[in-house]
């Protein structure tokens, strides 16, 4: 097993917003986390990855117990948060966001490989390496948020809503790039409101309420995709 | 509810206590150095505790603190050396240019937030300084204006007296300590408090932002230049070291280490600061042990203390002093107090 | 106006304008970075000045060693063989009476700077770093620091000024009727020399990278892996150096005295606010148009009056833009 979340609590301050919650990515799995708004999905993220303290549980990277360590030391290990679009450097330009992405050790020597990587993915960030990326357009600066993870080199990413905000156009576009990431066989967390989207890219889903898990789907491909939007919408209303 | 009065009784009996011993002390005390930093040290306490107006319930950075302190002394400096008006008038006068230094001040300051306003703040303080210094003909440019005359009434010379410095001082002191705790606890000290405390909450709430931090501004400064004219008058010289990073540290330092948003706090530590800073300075103890000059080595002393308050004691003396009787009191069953804290 | 007074003002803005940008592009940095101001900046200029001085001059070090020197070479002359080894040394020191000049004095001020800049950090700034009113707990820390610095300093030298060699000697340089010092020239071109070389760092390097991205965005600098909490203290260290380089250029045109860099800090301090805080160009432009406005005030109206001058035009930029004339979105 590649990934694992045991009994995690965490949130800000006093209040508590992931309530023991566990789950497990496989090596080369893509799951998908979706759910209502305000129910952990990003605190979760943002726990795994270090940015706030978990209160109690474990976080697991193969194998090995990652909790409450130091962000950078997560990302050293190639576990990969890619936040939503809004999160980058505003006043750098989309080359130097890239430059960053590769900080750590681990990828600092393969950077120009993953730099023709990323462009070729999202050729869009080729055209405008020399702009701002306060001056990019949302879906562009999904495309980049994406692209600093991937030139971390990642062996687990997780990707927050990536498609949050977005036209369809853009979407789909997304969509297919983020299916081909993960067809080169990185190991994926994807949490989206858009159930589609999820069904497109991930072999399992998990719904996520009131800060733990409250539903596992098994194998998307084994189950009808209907019956998963009517579990979920069905239980929303 | 008997023991409430009983309490006020106690309260009455300490002030009363209190008075007479203060009262006694220069009849007592037979060292002039000792009357002298007492003397200082209760000056200073005056300053500090104003400075605790807007730097503890208003939560507003005022670095110009200070410059209404000086402008006080240069003031009535000024006025008793180059025009010969009585110190009685040039006192007030004092006050009065401080008061109107800390409208002018806060203009802009109560349209800014956080670091701007101190650095406005003290922009404003090392201004007036550079003005000072620009004008030695009047105000006696770097070596300070000398020649300040004593204070006296009739032929009775304030200097010569065992007490009247005392006594004047320490009437000042008392005068601008009620007049704090009467603030703070008003409800125009409230509304500094809400203001500080939840500032969005309390201006939806109607209270005016920037008329309450103008007033806040300008309640502090009056007894500090009351108190600059008085000490320009005891030490017959108001020099610009009034305006430097030691004197400011010293001061701040009284403030935090009696504890922010409490008058008490900064009042007493003020008057025991000053002792012990001084008596730093003028101990051969320290000559001895460090066989260098003694007067910079004591604000190294204060700065120090000010990191060590900072990081350990954020909530002062009184602050602690306050936990503290809470906790007894929470003992004997009593609504326990929440200790101010550095914000 | 006469040209000649053209001149005159312009040279003076560039200098003043070069050592209040050297000296407001730290404090900008710093503010930008750490979101904390440093009130001991000025001190770090007058560190910088004494620490050149110290290593430079005749008066400092090389006093120090004196009697180091001669007892070496009375003691090498009862030492037998080990005497033939301790004689050179002894001389050497005896030789360098006159110090060991600027070339050695400025780069110890920049370690000095860099190292106290670091001390700073860790003791005044970094035990307060995400507590509640930081910021505000960080000024008085600085100020105590100032404080500490200034006494301690008079403690070490003594309260009397000392003045540093003018880098460059020679008769001054003449334009168009007006004469400048090298020592003021030499101040105009290096100042934007160093700056282009702190972009340069920014830009380019690694660290400046990561410096400004926690700049930026410090949450998603975590993201990245970048180690914010050693970006904090580098940031110091680079702004206490460039608090030195303005402390070994102003001890070549004034004196040094452990109240020095106040006055700076206070212009700097208009300079960041007019320019707005955390912007790097705008504290650049913003310093050339405060020494500008200084010097042209200084001269059409009366030198004691430049700092009213400036006040009244900071207090005017503040009314109608709180954040600074330049200041954009920063909060």
């Amino acid at each position: 097993m590649l990934f694992q979340v045991e009994g995690l609590v965490s949130g800000y301050g006093k209040i508590d917003v992931v309530r023991s919650l566990s789950l497990h990515v496989d090596e080369g799995e893509h799951v998908g986390l979706f759910g209502p708004n305000g129910h952990g999905k990003t605190t979760l993220l943002r726990t795994v990855s270090g940015l706030i303290p978990a209160k109690a549980g474990k976080v697991r990277f193969r194998g090995e117990d990652i909790s409450n360590l130091d962000a950078r030391l997560i990302v050293e290990r190639g576990l990969i948060h890619v936040p939503q679009g809004n999160q980058l450097f505003p006043q750098m330009t989309v080359q130097e966001n890239l430059t960053l992405g590769a900080y750590v050790r681990r990828s600092d020597s393969r950077k120009a490989s993953n730099f023709e990587k990323v462009f070729a993915l999202f050729p869009r960030l080729q055209e405008r390496r020399a702009q701002q990326a306060r001056t990019l357009s949302g879906g562009e600066r999904q495309m980049l948020s994406i692209g600093v993870g991937l030139m971390g080199m990642p062996e687990l990413l997780l990707l927050d809503e990536p498609s949050v905000g977005l036209a369809p156009l853009i979407k789909e576009e997304l969509a297919r790039a983020i299916a081909e990431i993960a067809a080169t066989g990185v190991s994926m967390i994807v949490v989206d409101q858009d159930v589609e989207l999820l069904l497109g890219i991930c072999d399992r889903l998990y719904l996520i309420e009131k800060g733990a898990v409250s539903l596992e789907t098994a194998d998307v491909s084994q189950v009808d995709q209907a019956e998963i939007l009517e579990m979920y919408f069905g239980k929303v209303t | 509810m008997t023991w409430i009065n009983e309490r006020l009784n106690i309260r009455y009996a300490i002030w009363a206590l209190g008075i007479v011993i203060f009262l006694a002390i220069p009849h007592v005390v037979d060292d002039k150095l000792l009357m002298h930093l007492a003397i200082l040290g209760m000056l200073y306490a005056i300053v500090a505790s104003n400075w605790d107006l807007t730097l503890g319930y208003a939560g507003v950075f005022n670095f110009a603190h200070l410059a209404f302190f000086g402008i006080g002394a240069y003031t009535s400096g000024i006025l008793a050396v180059k025009l010969d008006i009585s110190p009685w008038l040039g006192i007030p006068c004092g006050a009065l240019s401080a008061a109107l230094a800390s409208v002018i001040v806060s203009i802009p300051a109560i349209r800014l937030r956080g670091i701007y306003v101190a650095l406005l703040t003290f922009a404003c303080s090392q201004l007036v300084l550079l003005l000072l210094l620009s004008q030695p003909l009047i105000t006696g440019g770097q070596q300070g204006l000398t020649g300040v005359p004593q204070l006296q009434i009739g032929d009775f010379r304030f200097r010569e007296s065992r007490f009247a410095h005392f006594y004047l001082v320490g009437l000042l002191l008392l005068c601008s300590t009620i007049f704090l705790r009467r603030l703070v606890t008003s409800d125009f000290g409230l509304s500094l408090i809400a203001l500080r405390d939840f500032e969005e909450y309390a201006v939806a709430r109607g209270i005016p932002l920037a008329r309450q931090r103008l007033l806040a501004f300008l309640l502090s400064s009056i007894f500090p230049g009351l108190a600059g004219g008085v000490y320009a008058h005891f030490l017959i010289v108001a020099s610009p070291d009034i305006f430097g990073f030691s004197l400011t540290t010293l001061l701040l330092s009284m403030v935090l280490v009696g504890g922010v948003a409490t008058i008490y706090g900064p009042v007493i530590v003020g008057v025991v600061m000053t002792y012990v800073s001084e008596l730093m300075a003028s101990s051969a103890w320290m000559s001895d042990v460090f066989g260098i000059s003694r007067g910079p080595v004591r604000f190294m002393f204060v700065a120090v203390l000010i990191v060590l308050t900072m990081r350990f004691f954020p909530q002062g003396v009184w602050g602690l002093v306050k936990q503290f009787s809470a906790r007894v009191r929470s003992s004997q069953k009593d609504a326990p107090e929440e200790p101010a804290q550095m914000r | 106006m006469t040209l000649e007074a053209l001149v005159a003002i312009i040279a003076g803005a560039l200098v003043s304008g070069s050592l209040y940008a050297l000296m407001a592009s730290g404090l900008s940095l710093v503010w930008g970075t750490v979101r904390m101001f440093n009130f001991a900046h000025g001190a770090l200029v007058m560190v910088g000045a004494y620490s050149a001085w110290y290593v430079s001059n005749r008066g400092g070090i090389a006093k120090a060693l004196q009697p180091i020197g001669k007892s070496i070479v009375a003691s090498s002359e009862d030492s037998g063989a080990l005497g033939s080894l301790l004689l050179p040394l002894g001389e050497w020191i005896l030789s360098i009476k006159g110090g060991f000049g600027l070339a050695l004095g400025v780069p110890f001020a920049i370690l000095c700077c860099g190292l106290v800049g670091y001390i700073m950090y860790v003791l005044l700034v970094k035990p307060f770093v995400g507590k509640p009113g930081a910021d505000l707990i960080v000024i008085i820390t600085t100020i105590a620091g100032a404080s500490f610095m200034q006494n301690g300093v008079q403690v070490i030298f003594g309260p009397r000024y000392k003045q540093l060699d003018r880098i460059l000697k020679g008769p001054p340089l003449q334009i168009l009727e007006t004469a400048i010092g090298l020592q003021e020239v030499l101040i105009i071109i290096l100042t934007p020399l160093t700056l282009f070389l702190l972009h340069l760092f920014l830009k380019h390097s690694k660290l400046g990278l990561a410096i400004r991205a926690v700049a930026q965005n410090d949450d998603f600098a975590h993201l990245v892996g970048i180690n914010v909490s050693q970006i904090y203290p580098l940031t110091f260290v680079v702004s206490s150096i460039l608090a030195g380089l303005c402390g070994v250029m102003l001890g070549g045109l004034f004196f040094i005295l452990p109240t020095m860099g106040a006055q700076e800090l206070l212009f700097a301090f208009v300079v960041v606010v007019f320019g707005g805080l955390g912007s790097l160009p705008g504290t650049i432009v913003g310093a050339y148009v405060i020494g500008f406005i200084r010097e042209s005030s200084a001269y059409i109206i009366d030198l004691y009056w430049a700092p009213v001058v400036l006040f009244a035009t900071l207090i005017i930029v503040l009314i109608f833009r709180p954040r600074g004339l330049m200041g954009g979105e920063d909060s």
